[in-house]
């Protein structure tokens, strides 16, 4: 038996159209052991994950070993999502976040939302994929940019505080001690950092 | 309202706090509905954190080496289900293979000695071939004259082996009597592996996939593995070889590099 490519696009179009369908109609097809269905996620949302793990993470081969983790675990776990309890890309992002944060802590790497790099403004590594459906990849790409530019509007030292809770899972006191703030300063950048980026994205009319 | 446990509600939405810390909030917000509404408006903002990182392209190798391993495990997950019906139990095709030519015995017998001898002429030429080309290797070479001798002659199969995406110029063969626990592979065509990593064959089956042993080749990518196995080769549906960390792995964890049926 030769393994089939799997992510074939007239295979996916003519059976899956997957430019059509939810990323939470695929997740319940890669439930029933559709792979096809999985190299469609993969394609849809892979350069977004391997952006997380790679800000996480911060070594390329380390965070492509993750990225292939990450996508298993959606093979090997997709019939726990529950789409009631929420959206396909939240599941997604929390698996990758999990397992980034694990390799981050093995690999003890700065977490560089402490260095100078600024994530929101830094120029992408994305060579367009010849295989990926134009428009689709293009939907992600414009919600990308809506949140980068969101993020961009808050001030730095707020965006940097939610980016440590979140990204490096590091607790209150933690950020307190790496930024030299008292706690109830980052108590309070965390509250209004993740107000305004909820009205920006609202006003972008973000769909998540 | 607790400001002590309201300051915290970021940091919950954001999935930052103690275990103790969470279930503070949690019972908080068990009780407390409007600090639910803002901890929802807060998750809303939070999901969408992920995407504020500048996306990477992958490499293709990561998608390739991804599939490969969700192959392997489709296949044994679709022949697991296959062996969970009593009407088909293990074995089964080769049981079958066997009826087909019981039924047109004298025929069989002839064609059988035909292929029997084509395929012991091709395994002498292969063992010669390999015996110049691996002269490191005699060792496991004279372990498969011995296996082929105490083989039984009408007993002989010899299955195609072919690389994955991963590695398409890799081919062989196994040659293997059903009924035995063990099984000759040949291979060729296979990368040369940085220092750290190794080749591992796998049986699989309705289980999934089992160690089958490390395969070591030389400079042109050939090599040669007596395979065994606690089962019969029988039993077996495909056969798999992956690229692995020195000394093995329990399950395949790296590119698939060959999968065929047998």
């Amino acid at each position: 038996m030769r393994i089939k490519n799997e992510s074939d696009p007239l295979r996916l179009q003519t059976v899956l159209a997957p430019e059509q369908v939810s990323d939470e109609a695929l997740a319940a097809r890669v439930a029933r052991g559709d792979s096809a269905a999985l190299a469609a996620l993969y394609d849809r949302h892979a350069s977004t994950v391997l952006g997380v793990l790679l800000k996480v993470i911060g070594e390329r081969a380390a965070a492509e070993d993750v990225l292939q983790e990450t996508f298993w675990r959606v093979w090997k776990s997709a019939s726990t999502y529950e789409s009631q309890r929420g959206s396909f890309t939240g599941w997604l992002f929390r698996i990758a976040r999990n397992l980034a944060i694990d390799a981050h802590r093995r690999l003890d790497v700065r977490p560089q939302a402490l260095s100078n790099m600024d994530d929101a403004d830094a120029i992408a590594d994305r060579t367009p994929d010849p295989d990926s459906d134009v428009a689709e990849q293009a939907q992600v790409d414009f919600r990308n940019r809506q949140v980068r530019a969101a993020l961009t509007s808050l001030p730095r030292a707020q965006r940097q505080v939610i980016e440590l809770a979140y990204f490096y899972s590091m607790t209150r006191q933690e950020i307190a001690e790496a930024t030299g703030e008292a706690l109830g300063t980052i108590h309070t950048r965390a509250r209004l950092a993740l107000q305004k980026l909820r009205e920006e994205l609202d006003k972008e009319e973000f769909e998540g | 309202m607790d400001t002590r446990i309201e300051e915290l509600l970021p940091f919950y939405a954001l999935d930052a706090l103690t275990d103790e810390e969470r279930e503070l909030v949690e019972a908080y917000l068990r009780e407390h509905s409007e600090a639910r509404q803002q901890v929802d408006e807060m998750g809303k903002a939070v999901s969408a954190l992920p995407r504020g990182a500048p996306p990477v392209e992958p490499s293709p190798r990561t998608k390739e080496a991804l599939m490969a391993r969700v192959a392997v495990d489709a296949g044994a997950r679709s022949r697991a289900s296959k062996a969970d019906q009593p009407s088909r139990p293990r074995g089964m095709r080769w049981e079958n293979l066997f009826q087909v030519f019981s039924l047109g015995a004298a025929v069989a017998a002839i064609v059988w000695a035909v292929v029997l001898n084509v395929q012991l002429s091709q395994l002498r030429n292969q063992v010669s071939m390999l015996n110049n080309a691996l002269v490191a290797q005699s060792n496991s070479l004279e372990q498969i004259n011995t296996k082929l001798s105490q083989a039984p002659a009408s007993a002989a199969v010899t299955v195609s082996l072919n690389g994955t995406d991963v590695q398409p110029r890799a081919r062989g063969e196994l040659i293997a009597n059903p009924n035995s626990q063990s099984a000759v592979l040949v291979i060729a065509g296979l990368s040369q592996l940085e220092a750290g990593k190794t080749y591992q064959v796998w049986l699989i089956d309705g289980g999934g996939p089992k160690s089958a042993g490390l395969l070591t080749v030389d400079a042109k990518g050939q090599g040669v593995l007596i395979v065994t196995s606690d089962l019969t080769i029988g039993e077996f549906n495909a056969l798999g070889i992956s690229i692995e960390p020195d000394g093995g792995s329990g399950q395949p964890t790296g590119d698939i590099v060959v999968l065929s049926d047998l």
